[in-house]
């Protein structure tokens, strides 16, 4: 049953994209033809996802089509980042969509273009978290470049255009940089698996880790973080970054940033457990501290000099996925379910602030911070939600981020890297400053000519008031399915598979080896 | 023996088709010439077949012979078609300064694949040598050339070095791997050759050099 579910995730999107597409077709309806079916593919890819996530609370993992695609806790946990954020953004586009269209910067017949392309997007991002076949999440993540240029681009501006120039061209010269990774593993894989059907397959290159050459496994894996860390936005390979995420229409930065950096994220993760199960998590590791630490500093430079709110956003994705990848640089199961935990809800936040942003474009026709100012008095919820994204941004209690990098760090002071975390900390407050600065100077502050009271109409707000309930709610209490998801994902990422002892959980890890913050958050989740 | 030497000498055929690629003035030339390159990768896979018996590299010969040799070629000339009139950008770097980088990586690509134990490869070591370089290849094309068209053809000759390697590593691998593989590439050069050509009708260039709106 849940594997019926499992290939319809993945059928329903592309037929439906396509059918999106074809409304151009459709006459004077083509705007709402394509808004209908949009809604019908996210709401299907919601349902779907959960379901094949209830499956994996189950049955332990999902898989379809001879194994090709396998959800494990560990998909589990990005895929509901896929669905859920991919459903709210996707709301959020339909308002969104239908003021670019009445204020003329976009064609009505682009529209089905837009939506088309859109829930393409979110396809090839279902298939980036469930391929279990290592060369095939290579094609996924490709086509996800390709799948999003068009959207980069879909303003036609003169700036739009550059973007989505330097978007594909960095993306598929860094993706194919990681093909080599991938073809290095299966390679070597294929040489003691007998069937080469096995030997492209993640799970048995897992379970015969061991057999792998440890000089070829060091040199793919270098491979794989240059490629997938491209388009994961690591330092130094974020330069598409900014440019994508500034240019591109809001609940695309949205997506981009919130999911689309993830997936990759997930990729680079696989590889690392099967070195992990290979040679030692060492090598992994310090690789991940090496480039986590410089993506934070490097970020938070940025984010201090921005003087565009979504470029501003951007460095700040930067920042955020370093510190991740810093978390399973740190490893051990703190870290580890840190970093999993910090994933979630910077997903949640990130989409946030981009939907946001949204409104403030739709509002001050400007992304410059020097020109919007005096929200308060213009859009009142719009304010709101802006100052509550930014303070859950900087990480400030009771909002989810707080318990994520909270964990982060005491992870990280408890595991030996004190020093790190300290200097570290000092570019965090950079980063809290130049945030603070922003949120109150286009809060408050007097309000320039020109701008007509009102906040936006109510389909983009809503989503975003959804957005901010589950900010709060996952900073006040972790629901058990959801913290059963991390535990196995956790779980997998140590032994590279869940069965090894599914029965320890969150509390269990307090007791042994945990640093006391987790003990606390065990006590205020009630488990 | 022979089929390995012949793998061997027609790897070090594509270096040159590459090298002609990369600095013929001429875009619609240029396109020619990666069609005949594809034509020399297709016989590559054809050898690769007879000599290791493994059937599904006719498969591989023939697709590579659609999407590279044919649709490939075709998209680039006809989005060379649409900016004909345009006055093409100079190069970045000199003639000279390429090749004598583009040695470089087939010097460095030699030593590093040397030293490498692929045991399923080993035979073919001098044509996965010559891949890994064409890869850079193209790498090089890419940031030596300013004209955005060229590119995209620089993008080609990496996708055809990435394919080489794939075809002597994995070409055991299950068919619609390799199809997967294909499908981005001919899509990406289809969004790019789009996408260079919108940019074309808005800037009145194809210099990637007047992309620089963006900063900081």
């Amino acid at each position: 049953m849940y594997t019926n579910y499992l290939s319809w995730l993945l059928l329903a999107p592309i037929l439906l994209s396509l059918a999106a597409f074809s409304a151009r077709w459709a006459g004077k309806l083509a705007m709402r033809v394509a808004e209908v079916l949009h809604f019908i593919t996210i709401l299907v890819v919601l349902i779907l996802g959960l379901l094949v996530i209830q499956g994996v609370l189950v049955e332990g993992s999902v898989v379809a089509l001879n194994d090709w695609l396998h959800v494990d806790a560990l998909a589990a946990v990005f895929l509901l980042i896929v669905c859920v954020v991919g459903f709210l953004v996707g709301i959020y586009s339909i308002g969104y969509i239908r003021n670019d269209v009445r204020t003329g910067e976009l064609q009505a017949d682009q529209v089905s273009t837009y939506y088309g392309l859109f829930d393409l997007f979110l396809f090839t991002m279902v298939l980036v978290v469930t391929a279990n076949n290592i060369i095939m999440m290579w094609v996924a993540i490709e086509a996800t470049t390709l799948g999003s240029t068009f959207l980069v681009g879909i303003y036609g501006h003169r700036s739009s255009l550059e973007a989505a120039w330097k978007y594909v061209i960095i993306c598929t010269v860094g993706v194919a940089f990681a093909l080599y990774g991938t073809v290095l593993v299966y390679s070597d894989a294929v040489n003691f698996l007998q069937r080469p059907e096995a030997a492209v397959l993640w799970t048995e290159i897992v379970k015969n880790a061991r057999a792998l050459d440890p000089t070829l496994l060091k040199l793919a894996f270098v491979f794989i973080l240059i490629g997938f860390g491209t388009k994961a936005g690591i330092f130094p390979m974020h330069a598409w970054l900014p440019d994508a995420h500034s240019e591109a229409p809001s609940p695309v930065s949205a997506l981009l940033s919130g999911v689309l950096l993830n997936c990759a994220l997930l990729v680079i993760i696989r590889f690392a457990i099967i070195l992990e199960q290979g040679i030692g998590p060492e090598f992994p590791q310090m690789i991940f501290l090496i480039f986590g630490s410089l993506s934070v500093v490097a970020a938070a430079l940025f984010i201090f000099v921005q003087r565009d709110i979504k470029r501003l956003l951007a460095y700040s994705s930067v920042e955020n996925i370093g510190l991740i990848v810093l978390a399973f640089g740190i490893g051990g199961p703190a870290g580890i379910l840190a970093a999993l935990l910090h994933t979630i809800n910077h997903s949640l936040v990130k989409a946030l602030m981009f939907c946001t942003s949204g409104n403030i474009l739709v509002k001050y026709h400007t992304r410059d911070l020097s020109k919007i100012k005096g929200m308060l008095q213009v859009a009142p919820f719009t304010s709101f939600v802006l100052l509550v994204g930014t303070l859950a941004l900087i990480g400030s209690p009771p909002f989810n981020i707080f318990i994520s990098k909270f964990s982060i760090f005491s992870a990280g002071f408890f595991s030996g890297f004190p020093l790190l975390m300290v200097v570290l900390l000092l570019f965090l407050a950079i980063v809290f400053a130049a945030f603070m600065k922003m949120a109150s100077s286009a809060v408050f502050g007097s309000l320039p000519e020109n701008i007509t009271k009102g906040d936006v109409r109510i389909s983009m707000l809503a989503p975003i008031a959804v957005l901010v309930i589950l900010v709060l709610a996952l900073g006040l209490y972790l629901p058990p399915q959801i913290s059963m998801l991390l535990n196995q994902a956790a779980l997998i990422s140590i032994h590279g598979n869940a069965a090894a002892d599914a029965s320890i959980s969150l509390l269990n890890f307090s007791n042994s080896e945990l640093p006391i913050a987790f003990l606390q958050f065990a006590q205020l989740f009630g488990r | 023996m022979f089929g390995f030497n012949l793998i061997n000498t027609l790897s070090g055929l594509l270096i040159i088709t590459s090298l002609i690629v990369i600095e013929t003035r001429s875009l619609r030339r240029s396109a020619y010439y990666y069609a005949v390159q594809s034509i020399v990768l297709v016989l590559i896979f054809l050898t690769l077949a007879v000599t290791t018996g493994q059937k599904q590299l006719f498969l591989w010969a023939a697709s590579a012979l659609v999407t590279k040799a044919i649709l490939t070629p075709y998209i680039l000339l006809r989005g060379e078609d649409r900016v004909a009139s345009a006055a093409p950008p100079p190069q970045a770097v000199r003639p000279a300064l390429a090749i004598v980088l583009a040695a470089i990586s087939v010097v460095v690509s030699f030593v590093v694949i040397n030293q490498l134990d692929l045991k399923i490869a080993n035979e073919y070591k001098p044509a996965l040598a010559v891949s890994v370089a064409h890869f850079f290849f193209g790498q090089l094309c890419i940031l030596t050339q300013r004209n955005i068209l060229k590119q995209i053809l620089g993008f080609c000759l990496m996708e055809n070095g990435s394919h080489l390697t794939l075809a002597l590593l994995a070409y055991s691998a299950p068919e619609l791997v390799e199809i997967g593989i294909a499908t981005d590439a001919i899509f990406g050069v289809l969004i790019m050759t789009i996408l260079a050509v919108q940019i074309y009708r808005k800037l009145d260039t194809l210099d990637a050099a007047s992309l620089t709106s963006l900063k900081g």
